[in-house]
């Protein structure tokens, strides 16, 4: 499945939302829209039309950490998959990011063919109707 | 602390110790010398063997039950030594005996190289706590470095690898050569910082596993799949008999595949070039007593030295082997590999093939989910 539309990524160090925005356009024809921190990440997904298609979220941030700011996301609304990513996967940040309504997550350390090949896997898979392109 | 109910034979000894500035308690029953020491906690006990009550040595078993390693050396002292040497059952905690009569000194020297012994204990006991201290944070001071330097290098990694596969414009030869080398650094890096964030877990009891059903054939295939790459530029190939069917296993996807990664990598640096690495996947018999699987990679290296076998598993532990294409070894990646292997309840060993046909290292998982 190709991924179109709006995709938000919030992280906080602009070389991994640099990185990440040219492995999303490897998956299709999509626009990447950044934040800095949560807050800011939802704020942004709020003025997004169409809504984002996909949304990466870091675990560790200053402020609102990504778990929260993944409650909150799915709190208002987001119900397109949301990757949480991570350089250190703990058993804990992996079941609240999973119990915060996750669908996956990914290693910031993984070989770059494979966080493509995963999002295409969950993309894939995914069930929830990704909103087509205005 | 003296303990003795014959007051008049123990009276040199108190008052050479004394003399030399010791501070003496005196008990005369075994039941007196309990509550005495635990008013007290001397350093040091000298115990007749034979008093009313509990006897010396009924009493040294109390005090060693109670106070376990922190009690204080007991010498015993009887007047039939011969019957308590040849005792069965010598209590722990007695360190040496007098037998009686003895002079003031021959017990003065005793007592001194015990209480020096003790203070050494002590000393030691106390420098280990400290050391123990500095290694938790020496471990949370590595952890972060390492944690804050993960991220940036996999982004580095990662570009050059959009660089290289031409997917934003092409790039001349001396362009290529400075991004390959930028790649290869950042790579090996990112290895090295990923490693010391496990040996940092590992070191402080911090290794959990996310368990998940894994289908290991594919997770073996996909591993193969990166390694052709580094392997190509050695000229190898990688052979892999899979299991006819992929098993699903409880494991930790992450941890068992850095596993097969790491030997998958060791394969391609120490075997020779232009040569065949095998990977085989083996399911148990049905009927087999022990359901496990078993993931081998066989390189064509020089196999292991026997005199450092014992060297192979443990952290820093580098052999004398080479590897064949100038890559780097840094002695982590196999005790890395051997404590997520047992996490799971599995073993990992290196068998030395004939005939100098390399090394291979298998590792087997438990079938069943693991607790």
């Amino acid at each position: 499945m190709h991924l179109t539309g709006n995709v938000l990524i919030v992280d906080d160090e602009p070389h991994v939302r640099l990185y990440i925005s040219f492995i999303l356009r490897t998956l299709g024809p999509v626009t990447v829209n950044e934040a800095g921190n949560g807050q800011e990440g939802v704020t942004l997904f709020h003025t997004l039309r169409p809504p984002p298609s996909l949304i990466l979220l870091d675990v560790n941030m200053p402020g609102i950490d990504g778990i929260d700011t993944l409650r909150r996301l799915r709190a208002e609304g987001a119900s397109c998959p949301i990757v949480m990513l991570t350089s250190l996967a703990t058993r804990q940040r992996v079941e609240d990011a999973i119990a915060g309504g996750a669908d996956h997550y990914i290693r910031k350390d993984t070989p770059k063919d494979e966080i493509i090949a995963q999002l295409k896997t969950l993309l894939d898979e995914s069930t929830t109707p990704i909103p087509a392109a205005e | 602390m003296l303990v003795d109910d014959e007051r008049e034979s123990i009276e040199p000894l108190r008052q050479i110790l004394s003399h030399y500035g010791y501070v003496i308690y005196c008990a005369e029953t075994g039941e007196a010398a309990l509550i005495e020491y635990e008013s007290k906690l001397p350093d040091v006990v000298l115990m007749d063997v034979r008093l009313p009550g509990i006897d010396g040595v009924e009493a040294c078993r109390q005090l060693v039950a109670k106070y376990g390693e922190a009690c204080a050396p007991i010498i015993l002292m009887s007047g039939h030594a011969n019957l308590l040497t040849d005792s069965p059952d010598f209590p722990l905690g007695v360190v040496d005996f007098l037998a009686k009569p003895f002079r003031p000194n021959e017990a003065l020297v005793h007592i001194r190289a015990h209480l020096e012994n003790r203070r050494y204990a002590m000393r030691q006991k106390v420098l280990a706590e400290e050391l123990s201290r500095s290694n938790v944070a020496k471990n949370k001071f590595l952890g972060m470095c390492a944690h804050d330097l993960s991220s940036p290098l996999a982004s580095i990694r990662g570009m050059a690898e959009f660089l290289q596969d031409h997917r934003i414009g092409s790039l001349n030869e001396k362009q290529s050569q400075l991004v390959a080398t930028i790649h290869e650094a950042s790579q090996t890096m990112l290895t090295l910082v990923n490693e010391l964030l496990d040996i940092t877990a590992i070191e402080s009891g911090e290794v959990h596993l996310n368990l998940a059903p894994t289908p290991l054939r594919t997770l073996i295939a996909r591993a193969i799949d990166v390694a052709a790459t580094p392997a190509a530029r050695k000229r190898m190939s990688i052979h892999f008999h899979p299991s006819p069917t992929d098993p699903i296993i409880q494991l930790d996807t992450t941890r068992i595949r850095q596993v097969v990664d790491n030997l998958l990598s060791n394969a391609i640096k120490y075997s020779r070039p232009g040569s065949v690495i095998t990977v085989s996947l083996e399911l148990p018999e049905a009927t087999a007593e022990n359901q496990v699987v078993r993931v081998c990679v066989q390189d064509n290296g020089p196999g292991i030295l026997e005199a450092e076998r014992s060297k192979l598993f443990t952290v820093f532990g580098r052999l004398s082997s080479l590897p064949t294409g100038g890559e780097r070894a840094n002695g982590i990646g196999l005790s890395i590999c051997r404590t997520f292997v047992e996490a799971h309840g599995g073993t990992i060993e290196a068998v030395n093939q004939s005939g100098g046909g390399g090394c291979i290292f298998c590792f087997t998982l438990p079938l069943s989910p693991c607790t």
